[in-house]
């Protein structure tokens, strides 16, 4: 709880310190704070007390996500002190902005209450849409946001007339007692029950970006700040995927959700795939990328299996780090080349700065799934227990997919290896981004070579 | 200690050079193979006989990953083979100019480590994380240092491999859940799975081989690839990579599914026959000497395919025999295509012709490198090709035919290029440097291998008999 308080008055010091001083020490005392956070959360390790008259508890899983989303928060912090080194207005509020939306992803980790999901989704939603828009003389950030804001808007709808349904079937916004009330056999067939858990699925698919409900996403993240997409795709998605989870975990589905889930999964696998084999900017493409890992990632929701939590974690943990490196190295790239996203920006990369291209290599290889990689561990995981629970068919889809996915990866890696025409200058690197980059890049070939190091 | 330091060896080294980027990196590079070459050479001498496990780690075990490592007769006979080939690979760096030659070496050297890897692997997900990381090194020594269209032409190479990658590791996934979580060999090896099921089980599984020897119809990658590339990137690829296709076949397919291999045995040898002739009578008409070796390969690797599914004592033995003939074959003959792309700036055969006249020496080597490819007896090959026929005898007369018919297709196609090449007016008129020392240092000691193995196979042949027969009748008995 402290932790929780912590952050938002985080959030308010740093709006406080931009209208009075200068931009030099925002992110460092975010970090501070964010650190002190940490701290906190780790601190009371075992104290597994419900929060706010049993709306909230902090228990591993909750703490476990929530740790992970500081610490990528901090990394994208340490980033940001490059990223808005020239910025002149309203750095203190994109600061600001993003440590609230952190606070909405720990509340939806740990919520036991559906009135908390709703909040804490709105709380984590709506920094976004403003944040999106963040760079004010663009018309693609200004349409990113609108488009984000009036989806997201939609899907907010979906999902509260889903949780007054599922009120209206359980009498109850408390998840033990409708986790306890799924459980009984006489209420398999209740109607109510079964449209609300459509339509709340329907909301949270929209948070993790799953087919059909992944639209705002391409688009949202070429139009946003590269900073926000970053923030976007590891610090939300975690959040969102950690509170589907916690959602659906223990409520006993009825056979039509299960099979919408399966539907679901097949249909992001496919989509988020195949249509990134076709983009040339690599903001969409690493969109889509997002959107074909929401596909794997809940490849692990089908059937029910204690692990999968761990399986979670250590995926999102996981495609964070590469994730963030990424767009690190995407916007070192993209400011050599004078705002240009396509892909072929990072010609010559090796040539110019090898040490950079080998780390944005293991990142790729990462999200591709190559073995001594992180992506490898959290790939071969989620098809052993899609095997294990008997969705044999659906996890041979997914790893042919997987090879689908390899390709659009690995065509960045061969523009990074493949010396440019004219000899190219070697991209201005500042020693802090040399350094998260070098960290995500030995970050996910240590853990991947030590999964034990990441887990709940 | 052996295994460690096979691992290690190469490993560690590869790393030296990439980070301190000497200027004279082959020669550090050929030390550290010289030096996984005595180890391999110390392992061969000591070894007795049975399964002999180095290590034995936990790494995952919750998921069917732990780090088991050793070999029998056959992981030896790999080892042996990749150790041997590869101070040759090093070595025909000498006399190429190549880009940053400190990484290129380094990912050589990274190459054997993996290699080395999948041969010591008694856990099936090690085998598979070796298996695939074998890719990465050779995917940057194509797209780095490869020749035209390398860009294209990697890029297939990479995703068609990949594409069996991942079908063996959704078949061993598959195979771990049936094991209960048990993913080392002796574990898989004990499972016995419904005939029914491996039926479908075997291509899920093969399939990877298949693409990596490879076999008609999944060769479509291997002659462009094998052009295309490096000369030593191509003579690791053709020397020791499709042997990992072989190993892959006698360690995964062989014993886990055998109800399978019976029922698809005549289809499979029936295709690599096919691939054989097809890729025999491709290659007599190529005007390349490089492509001509690329397709001569690909009908070797046909030959080697079948012989091992003839799924007897000879076939199987004499497969794996013929593996490592064809390793020294490969480098020999990639080697002297090397040496004539220095000496004439191309590799292509009609601009040759009565070369004999300026370079009696290389010509001599030349045909003494060749007689190994065309199985002429008390070469290595010989011995291989006789075992394989005799095992396929048992199968098939017809598909013995066929396959002998390789070996004429062979030698008409080799010696037609010999002929192209060494005989003949001498078209191109040039006073050409006959074969250096280092073109003798390096060619003789691979001919004399070829010889001495072709009199005196026994001690190659005694590693693969013990554990050949304990497959064979560990599925009798099932």
């Amino acid at each position: 709880m402290s932790a929780l308080v912590l952050l938002s008055v985080l959030g308010v010091v740093l709006l406080y310190l931009g209208l009075f001083s200068g931009r030099g020490i925002l992110a460092p005392v975010g970090i501070l704070g964010l650190l002190a956070a940490f701290v906190l959360f780790a601190a009371d390790w075992h104290l597994e007390s419900p929060l706010f008259g049993g709306l909230v508890i902090f228990d591993t899983y909750a703490r476990s996500f929530s740790l992970v989303m500081i610490v990528v928060t901090v990394l994208l912090f340490l980033f940001g002190m490059d990223y808005y080194a020239k910025v002149r207005e309203n750095v203190a509020e994109h600061y600001a902005l993003m440590v609230f939306s952190l606070v909405g992803g720990v509340l939806i980790c740990s919520f036991t209450n559906l009135v908390m999901l709703f909040l804490g989704i709105e709380i984590l939603s709506i920094p976004l849409y403003i944040l999106a828009g963040g760079k004010r003389d663009s018309f693609r950030s200004g349409e990113a946001a609108f488009k984000y804001f009036l989806q997201g808007a939609f899907a907010s709808g979906f999902l509260l007339m889903g949780l007054a349904l599922i009120y209206g079937a359980t009498a109850s916004f408390d998840l033990a007692a409708i986790e306890a009330w799924s459980a009984v056999a006489a209420n398999g067939g209740n109607m109510l029950f079964l449209l609300g858990l459509f339509l709340t699925l329907a909301g949270l698919a929209f948070k993790v970006a799953a087919v059909p409900f992944h639209f705002w996403s391409p688009d949202v993240y070429e139009g946003a700040p590269t900073l926000i997409t970053a923030f976007m795709s590891t610090v939300v998605k975690t959040a969102a995927f950690a509170a589907f989870y916690r959602f659906i975990a223990n409520i006993q589905l009825p056979g039509a959700v299960e099979n919408m889930l399966v539907v679901m999964t097949l249909c992001t696998l496919f989509l988020g795939n195949i249509v990134a084999l076709r983009q040339t900017q690599f903001k969409r493409l690493m969109a889509y990328s997002s959107i074909a890992h929401t596909g794997f990632l809940l490849l692990a929701f089908l059937g029910t299996d204690s692990r999968t939590p761990d399986v979670l974690f250590y995926y999102l943990g996981t495609y964070a780090l590469a994730t963030v490196g990424l767009f690190i190295v995407l916007t070192l790239a993209k400011r050599a080349a004078l705002g240009d996203e396509n892909i072929r920006i990072f010609r010559g990369l090796f040539r110019s700065n090898p040490w950079i291209a080998i780390a944005a290599m293991l990142m790729l290889l990462s999200l591709a799934g190559i073995p001594l990689t992180a992506g490898f561990v959290a790939k071969y995981r989620v098809f052993v227990m899609g095997i294990a629970n008997g969705y044999l068919w659906t996890t041979l889809f997914a790893v042919v997919m997987a090879l689908v996915g390899i390709y659009y990866y690995i065509l960045v890696i061969r523009e990074a290896f493949t010396p440019q025409d004219q000899e190219s200058k070697a991209l201005a690197v500042a020693p802090i981004n040399w350094l998260v980059i070098s960290l995500c890049g030995v970050g996910v070939v240590a853990l991947g070579v030590l999964p034990g190091l990441l887990r709940l | 200690m052996i295994a460690a330091l096979l691992l290690l060896i190469p490993f560690i080294s590869a790393l030296a050079l990439l980070v301190l980027r000497p200027a004279q990196a082959r020669p550090i590079a050929l030390v550290s193979t010289l030096a996984s070459l005595a180890v391999v050479v110390f392992a061969w001498i000591s070894y007795t006989g049975g399964m002999v496990i180095h290590y034995d780690y936990d790494w995952m075990n919750a998921w069917g990953l732990r780090f088991v490592v050793g070999y029998d007769g056959v992981g030896l006979l790999m080892l042996i083979l990749t150790a041997v080939v590869f101070p040759f690979i090093i070595g025909a760096g000498y006399g190429q100019q190549h880009d940053r030659p400190a990484i290129f070496n380094a990912l050589l050297l990274f190459t054997q480590t993996f290699l080395f890897g999948v041969f010591l692997a008694q856990n099936a997900l090690l085998f598979y994380i070796f298996y695939e990381l074998t890719l990465i090194p050779v995917f940057f020594l194509l797209l780095y240092w490869g020749g035209e269209n390398r860009r294209n032409i990697t890029v297939r190479f990479f995703i068609y491999t990949l594409l069996g990658g991942l079908s063996l590791l959704f078949g061993l996934v598959y195979l771990l859940i049936q094991s209960g979580g048990n993913g080392d060999f002796t574990a898989l090896h004990g499972l016995s799975i419904q005939g029914g099921t491996q039926v479908w089980l075997f291509w899920i599984l093969f399939l990877a081989f298949a693409i990596k020897l490879p076999i008609f119809p999944f060769h479509s990658w291997q002659p462009e690839t094998y052009y295309m590339a490096p000369l030593q990137g191509t003579m690791v690829l053709g020397a020791v990579m499709l042997k990992m296709g072989l190993y892959g076949v006698y360690k995964i397919v062989f014993p886990i599914v055998p109800l399978g291999v019976e029922h698809w045995q005549s289809t499979v040898i029936l295709l690599a026959l096919i691939g054989a002739v097809y890729a025999g009578i491709i290659a007599f008409r190529q005007s390349d000497l490089k492509r001509l070796v690329a397709f001569s390969s690909l009908s070797h690797v046909g030959v080697l395919c079948a012989g091992l599914f003839a799924w007897n004592t000879y076939g199987i033995s004499g497969s794996l025999y013929q593996a490592f003939a064809h390793a020294i074959l490969v480098v020999g003959m990639l080697y002297l295509v090397g040496a004539m792309h220095e000496r004439m700036g191309s590799t292509d055969m009609n601009a040759m012709g009565g070369l004999k006249n300026s370079m009696p020496r290389l010509a001599a080597l030349f045909l003494l490198v060749l007689v190994n490819a065309v199985a002429l007896p008390l070469t290595q090959s010989f011995v291989g090709e006789w075992l394989m026929f005799a095992g396929l005898w048992q199968v098939d007369g017809w598909l013995t035919l066929l396959a002998v018919s390789t070996i004429v297709l062979g030698a008409i196609y080799m010696l037609y290029a010999y002929q192209r090449v060494m005989l003949g007016p001498d078209r191109a008129n040039m006073q050409l440097q006959d074969a250096t020392t280092r073109d003798h240092i390096y060619l003789v000691p691979l001919i004399a291998v070829t010889l001495i193995l072709g009199v005196h196979p026994g001690p190659i042949l005694e590693l693969v008999d013990a554990p050949v027969l304990q497959l064979l009748s560990s599925l009798s008995v099932n």
